[in-house]
This record gives structure tokens, sequence and C-alpha cells, in this order.
């Protein structure tokens, strides 16, 4: 007894100081660490953004010189799409997966912690490209050739903006690569007692589905990054058409990882939407299993409608033919599923907060890019889109009005759980208005721009296009934008000073981890649950009379006692057994970056020694990792 | 409820500042490259199977569920907390229909869309006049490829010619570069190149892109049903020069063309040399 009490005092002290996060393998620590970073790498990527609107914003814009604005374009995709949602999603993942099948951690603990480090060392030195080009004359050095990287354009890039780019993209693969498997491992075998998987939250089967998506995409954009590489570093000719090899390899590649990308991208919203909504209408899911398997169609289906993005390549008729077919059919799942989600708003009670302002928000712009998304299936009229300012509104409606207002949702939704206070509704609803109206005011215009044949990637345009005011108005909307941001961040500092606490379960949640205090302890669940039904928490709560009406359960029933009981075993320390924080994960991942710089200045620096000094960082960390000594 | 007043009318206010965008967007058909405005048979056939095949159901669709989405969020709204509403878990027969009838629907499209597709993949008429299209950073280069246009000497403005192994006791394709002129009313095959990385040849009121891909010959058609002066520009990027990378098509009266084209082979270029960018608001017509 006396042991396991100082053993519990112990671990308190473990989760105290910077180190402490530093070798952290708290879920949900690592989990606030992706969240926070990934926020940053926003507020990059967003600046990003709005010095190129401001650059558009007139006809001959002269704010950027054409270098400067293609690093800022390249970067702020890459930046956005790597750096903001992937690891927002994983923030999502790392958070509330163990939560939402009653696990005290991931499988994997320190393969977690790794994956984040190797996230944020990608993710640093893919940016310290921005430096490689003599930033004090006035040059940046990013990588200058589109998030999209096409070869042969990519190949004759001169200076080391792609190199960073190429090697960044590989490390934040691993990070990636490392995250899947974890949680993949995670939700098939972490999973409390009676929670199998058709009683999984959705949001647990679209991390899934998405960890399953990245496992099998990130190994193609593996490949294609090595040859890509191998052009530039060693003089390998996969795509150089002068000496035999072939351009359009780069982008079957690309595209091949790049449509189950924009999955990766969107399920996991999907996931987050389809928790919020039940929430706040006081009503189930509509059709769960239809929820869930159209998830698993989307997954199968984004396989094979990758040529799409490549209908003006001259693929011909009957592959043309072929992938506009499979892409119309992609639209059904994700029809089925918005259909549904608005089914559970119907006859519910709904609770206008603002994570449901957000989801709804998710919901509308979503089918405005999914109705967009079946334009672009139309060959004929794919070939006067593609290309054009119609798409680039067409990919923010699904990956920002889709994706960004999903995330946003959860945010709302989840800050309570693991801060203990709430986010403050005035300036969230402040937030959401003007993040709404704002991207609304971005991107509508931009669809007519494209109508109007402006094409995307131009650092200019001249007067007598008829495309000014359409732009000016875009600019406007990206500012609003970028205000909305600052509101939501002074929402944050405001709320985490304010005094009263959220309590465990302020929304009248349906899902274990309301169950738990806020913020959650580090042990999760003093005791694990049993579970007994798809939103078990809610059953706890809630009897239903014989018309399906739910009854308040009354306190002190049986679910109170059982709770009080388990309080009672978490005083003792019974049966917690932590994993113990660790410094190998950071240690490996330092080395990964060293040894792309050493690849990249091997031969301008002679530089070739960093290769091996990363290898041997990155191995004695691996080595440290694997003989550390088990805790206790 | 007075605050969800507020922002039911700010959402109102909202969308109707959208439609207004659309309105004040959709005014300008003298914009040099409106899709919408098309002044050839292609773009024609590519606009009207968007408008008519997609654009209108889309509408529909869009109306219909911001409708149902906009309905539940006012009729549905918690008017007491103790408020607990019928457990509703799903209903198999919506759930079917709701997959059905949207796979039907696009099925539908699809038939116009491949009949589309395989139409436009058909090659130019027997009296077309053809065009070898080559990009490079950054400029567009025209060669009249049909034996009538061989020209005495090399137009050295044009890259594309002098990289190709010259043929024995064969002259050279008339080549021109920024500005195609055509007749009107004929079609226009098209062949497309690129000598270094890859563009994408649009000229938006006259047909879609397409695609020069270095390594490869590309190919399609389109014409021009109205004398005048159409902008296109490159639609790949393709580095620092892309927004500049901007071409001329001229689409002229036969006897006009046949004029300019004895200028081009007499002058042997020097009548066609241009004096700075062609500017687009004086030539767009």
């Amino acid at each position: 007894m006396v042991e396991a009490m100082r053993k519990l005092r112990a671990d308190a002290e473990s989760y105290q100081g910077w180190w402490s996060w530093l070798t952290t393998v708290d879920h949900k620590r690592i989990g606030v660490m992706y969240g926070v970073t990934a926020f940053s790498f926003f507020l990059l990527g967003g600046v990003e953004a709005l010095l190129i609107r401001l650059q558009l914003s007139t006809s001959n814009g002269q704010v950027l010189d054409p270098d400067a604005y293609n690093r800022l374009f390249t970067m702020h995709g890459t930046t956005m799409i790597f750096l903001v949602v992937m690891p927002l999603s994983a923030a999502f993942f790392n958070l509330l997966i163990p939560l939402l099948i009653g696990a005290r951690d991931v499988a994997f603990p320190r393969l977690n912690a790794f994956s984040f480090w190797v996230f944020l060392a990608g993710g640093l030195f893919m940016n310290a490209s921005f430096f490689t080009g003599g930033i004090f004359q006035g040059k940046l050095g990013a990588p200058d050739a589109g998030w999209f990287g096409y070869a042969p354009l990519s190949l004759v890039s001169t200076g080391q903006g792609i190199d960073f780019w190429a090697f960044g993209l590989l490390i934040l693969g691993i990070a990636s690569m490392a995250a899947g498997f974890n949680f993949i491992v995670t939700i098939f075998n972490m999973r409390a007692p009676g929670m199998t998987l058709l009683r999984m939250p959705v949001f647990v089967w679209m991390t899934l589905v998405t960890s399953f998506l990245i496992i099998f995409a990130m190994p193609i954009i593996t490949v294609a990054l090595f040859e890509l590489l191998f052009d530039r570093l060693y003089g390998a000719n996969f795509f150089n058409m002068a000496a035999g090899g072939k351009p359009l390899l780069w982008q079957h590649m690309f595209w091949l990882f790049g449509h189950p990308e924009v999955y990766i991208l969107i399920l996991p919203a999907m996931g987050i939407v389809s928790e919020v909504l039940p929430t706040f209408s006081r009503k189930p899911l509509f059709g769960y299993q239809f929820v869930i398997f159209s998830g698993l169609a989307i997954a199968f289906m984004s396989w094979g409608v990758w040529a799409h993005h490549m209908y003006t390549t001259g693929l011909g008729t009957i592959a043309n033919s072929a992938f506009a077919v499979s892409t119309m059919l992609i639209a059904v799942p994700t029809g089925i599923k918005i259909f549904s989600w608005i089914a559970t708003l119907w006859g519910g009670s709904i609770n206008l907060k603002t994570p449901l302002y957000f989801s709804v928000g998710f919901i509308s712009m979503f089918v405005i890019g999914g109705l967009t998304g079946v334009m672009h299936t139309v060959v004929p009229s794919d070939y006067q889109q593609q290309d054009t300012y119609f798409v680039v509104a067409h990919f923010h409606q699904v990956l920002f009005g889709g994706a960004m207002f999903g995330l946003f949702a959860g945010i709302y939704y989840w800050f309570p759980k693991f801060t203990g206070r709430l986010l403050h509704e005035g300036w969230g609803k402040l937030h959401f208005w003007l993040m709404f109206i704002g991207f609304n005011l971005t991107f509508q215009p931009m669809m007519i721009l494209g109508l109007l044949g402006m094409p995307r990637r131009i650092y200019s345009y001249g007067s007598g296009t008829g495309w000014d005011f359409l732009n000016m108005l875009a600019t406007a909307g990206a500012f609003l934008i970028g205000l909305s941001i600052l509101v939501f961040m002074i929402n944050v500092v405001v709320s985490l000073r304010r005094k009263e606490r959220a309590g465990a379960d302020p929304w009248d949640g349906r899902t274990l981890e309301w169950s738990l205090p806020s913020p959650v302890p580090p042990y999760n669940f003093a005791e694990i649950p049993t579970v007994r039904a798809r939103d078990d928490f809610w059953h706890q709560k809630y009897a239903e009379d014989e018309e399906g009406r739910p009854v308040p359960i009354v306190a002190g029933g049986a679910y109170q006692a059982e709770e009080e009981e388990g309080e009672e075993e978490a005083e003792t320390g019974h049966g917690i057994h932590m994993p113990s924080p660790s410094f190998w994960p950071l240690i490996a991942a330092i080395g990964l970056p060293i040894m792309a710089a050493g690849f990249i200045y091997q031969e301008s620096a002679n530089l070739l020694p960093m290769i091996a000094i990363g290898a041997v960082i990155t191995i004695v960390g691996i080595y440290g990792w694997a003989l550390e000594p088990a805790s206790e | 409820m007075g605050v969800q007043r507020t922002h039911l009318r700010l959402a109102v206010t909202a969308l109707l500042v959208a439609i207004l965008v659309l309105l004040v967007g959709c005014g300008t058909v003298d914009d040099p490259q409106n899709t919408f405005a098309p002044e050839g048979d292609v773009a024609r056939k590519q606009r009207d199977l968007l408008l008519v095949w997609v654009l209108g159901p889309a509408a529909v669709i869009l109306v219909l569920v911001f409708g149902v989405l906009g309905y539940s969020l006012i009729r549905f709204r918690r008017k007491s907390d103790n408020e607990l509403p019928k457990q509703v878990h799903g209903n198999n027969r919506l759930e079917i229909a709701w997959t059905i009838a949207p796979a039907i629907l696009l099925l539908i499209i699809a038939v116009p869309t491949i009949d589309a597709v395989i139409d436009l993949g058909r090659g130019p008429a027997t009296d077309a006049l053809h065009v070898r299209v080559t990009g490079r950073q950054w400029q567009w280069e025209f060669e009249y490829l049909d034996p009538e246009y061989e020209a005495a000497e090399a137009n050295l403005e044009c890259v594309a010619p002098q990289l190709r192994a010259p043929e024995d006791g064969a002259g050279q394709p008339l080549c021109v570069v920024g500005e195609l002129h055509i007749p009107v009313d004929r079609e226009v095959g098209i062949e497309l190149e690129s000598i270094d990385v890859i563009h994408s040849f649009w000229v938006p009121k006259l047909a879609g892109k397409l695609d020069n891909i270095p390594g490869t010959t590309n190919r399609m058609f389109f014409n021009a049903t109205k004398i005048g002066s159409y902008s296109g520009q490159c639609a790949e990027f393709c580095g620092l020069g892309h927004a500049d990378m901007k071409m001329i098509i001229v689409a002229e009266s036969e006897e006009d063309f046949q004029e300019w084209v004895t200028d081009q082979l007499e002058g042997g270029g020097a009548a066609r040399s241009r004096t700075g960018e062609p500017d687009l608001v004086s030539r767009g017509e």
C-alpha cells in the first residue's frame, strides 16, 4: 500500500518540467504537442496564404516577385497538407483513441513519441529550406515546383529547395507510417472488454480506415521521392525524357498516393463530426453501420480514381472514361455520410453550441465541395476547369470548409476534456461566423474566377482579364479568415484563465471519455471499463422507455455505485502500470534530418560525413530504445 | 432565443452576398477567357455539358440539402435542457434509397460524359489545318504542318524546329511565335509537344486544355466560329515565366488568313515581328 502511494507520487513528479515533455510517452501529452506544433505551422501556412492573396488582390501586383511567389505557394500547399491537417488529425488520434476504446495508452507509447519527434524534425527541416537561398540578400530558398512537384520541372529547379522538400516529405512519411501502424494495432488490440468493432465510436473507425490508407499510400510517394532524389542528386533518369525517362510516371505515382491522401485528410474530420452531431442532437448517429461502411467504401475506391487528376495529360478515351465513372461513384458513399448526418439532426434536440456550429459549417461547405467534385468528373468540362481557380476553390471547399471546420469542431468539443475549461461560447461563435463568412468570401469568388479562365499558380494577371474585383473579394475574405484565427487564439487564452471548471461531462456526452474527470488523469481509466453497448456512457446515464424515449437513470443507481468503486481502486493505485518516460525516441528522430542534410550537401559542402553522423545517432537511439529496461 | 435569430439572419445575409457575387461574376461575359462565353464548337460542347447535365442537378441537390439542413436546425432546436428526443438509430430503407438514387443519377450523367469524351477523342476533320504547338519556357511556337505552308528560310525565333534533325531536301514548316492565325470555321488539328517541362495549351473560349508533355505528342482539335482574337495561356505550372506564357489565336476570314500566310512566307518571319508582349486589352474583342 505504502509502496503504491510512493509510486503514484513519483509518477506525478515525472509530469513536471520541460524535461518531462521531451521524454513523455503519454498519448495525451503527445497529442497536445502534435496539436500545438500543427497549429504553429497553420499560422505559418496562413501567413504564406495571405502574402499570396496580397500579391493577387489587384492585377499586376507588386508585392512578390515570381520567384518568391512560386516558393510561397509551394510551401503553403505542402505545409497545410503535411504539417497542418495531417498532424492535427494525428493530434486527435492521440488524444482520443485510447479514451474512446477504454485503454490506458496506445499499443506502442515510445513509437508514438518517435512519430511526433520525427514529424517535428521533418517540419522544421522542410521549413529550413527558406534559409538556403541567401535569405539575407532577400532571396528565399524554399522549393519552387508546387506541392505536387511535377517532373521534369522539379528536376530542373536549381538550388536545394526541392531536395529539402523531398527529404522533408520522406521524414514526415516515416512519422506517418509509424503512427499508422501504432493506431491500427492499438484499435485492434487495446479495446476494453465488450468494445466490439461495431460498438466502436465512428471516430475510432475513421482513424482505423485513415491509418490503413496511410500505411498503403505513403510507400508510393516514398518510391516516387526516392526516384526524384536519385534523378536530382545522382543523375539517374527516371523522369528525364531526354534519357528515355517518363515524366508522366511521376504523376501516376504522385496521384496514386495523392488521392487516397485527400481521404486521409478528410476522414478524420468526418469522424469528429460523427461524434459531435449525436451529442448535440441528443440522438444516436443515424445509420451507424452505413456511415462506417461508406467510410470503408471511400477508402477502397480512393485507390481507383487517381487519374482524374490527369484528364488533360492525354491518357486517352478509355482511361478518361473509366476514371470518370469510378470518380462519379465515389460520390455515392460520400453522399450517404452527408444524408446520415442531416438525418441525425432531424428530430433531435439540437443544442446550438460552437462545436455544432463548426460541424454544420463542415457539412454545408463539404456539400459544395462534393458537388464541385462531381463537376470535375465530367471529363470534357474538366478540360476547361483543370488547373484553374475553380479547382483551387473546390479543394479548399473540401480541405478547409471540410477538414479544418471539422477539426475546429473537434477542438471546441474536446477542449474541456483535456484542459478542464470550456472554450468561451461568445468568442467561439464570433470565431465561427468570421471564419465562415471569410471562407465563403474567399473561395466562392474563386469558383467564378476559374470559370472566367484564371489559371492556378500565376503570380500576376493583366488588367483586361476581368478578374480584378473577384480577386479583391477573395483577398478580403482571406484576411477575415486570418482575423477569425486571431479570435480563436484569444479565446484559448481567455478560456484557459477562466475560473469555472468544465466538469467531467459538460455536453451530456455519449462516449467513454466523458466518464473520466477533466482533465483526464495520466492513467486515463482507474479501472478498465466493461462496455455493454454502443455509446456506452449514454446508456449508463439513460434508459429507454417503450417508445424509444430516453429516461434518465436516477443518481445513485447501479452505474453510480460502480463508478465509486472504481475511484477507490484508483486511490490504491492497484493494477495501474504506466510506461516509463524515455528520451530515446527523440534521439532516434534527431538523426534523420542530419542524415538528410548530409545527402543534400555531400558534394557542394563536402558534408558526406554528416550522413554517417546522422545514421549513428539514429541507430544509437533505436538501440537505446530497444535495450531500455522495462519499468519496475 | 434572440441570439439564434440574429445568427439565422446573418446566415441568410451571407447566402445573399454569395448569390450576389455569383451574379456579378456571371455578368461579365466579355472577359477574354470566360469559359461560359465560348466562340468555338469544342468549348461550346464542354460548357453545355456542364450547364445541362451537371449544374442543373447540382443546384437542385444543393438547395434540397441546404433546405433540409436549415429546416432541421430551426425546427429541432433544443427548447429546454431536459428535452430528450426519441432515439432513432437509422432506417435501412431510407439509407438504401439515398445510396441507390445518387448512384443512378451519376450513371445517367456518365452517359453524355463518355459520349463527349469519345467525340472529343476523335482525330481532326479531313480538311483541317494542321498545326504543331510546342511549349517551351516561356513561349508558344506554332508550326504549320501542311505542305503548302513550307517556308524558304527558318524563323530563328522558333527553337523547336532547330532541335529536330533537318530532313534532306525538306523545307521548313512556317513557324511563328506567340500568335497563331487560323481561318474561321475551319477545324484546326493540333499536335502538342514540349521541349523542356510540362506545359498546357489552353484557349478558354475555343477549347479546354491539353498538356504539352516532353517526349509525347498529344492531339486535339478545335475551331473558332466567329472572327476575332482569342487569348490563351499556359495552364500547367512551368516555372518563373508561367504567368507570362500567353498566346493569341487570331481567327480571320479565309482571304485574310491566306494574305497573312503569304506575308509570313515572303517576310521570313520579319513581317510578323512583334513589339513587346501582346496587349490583351486592345486585342481582346
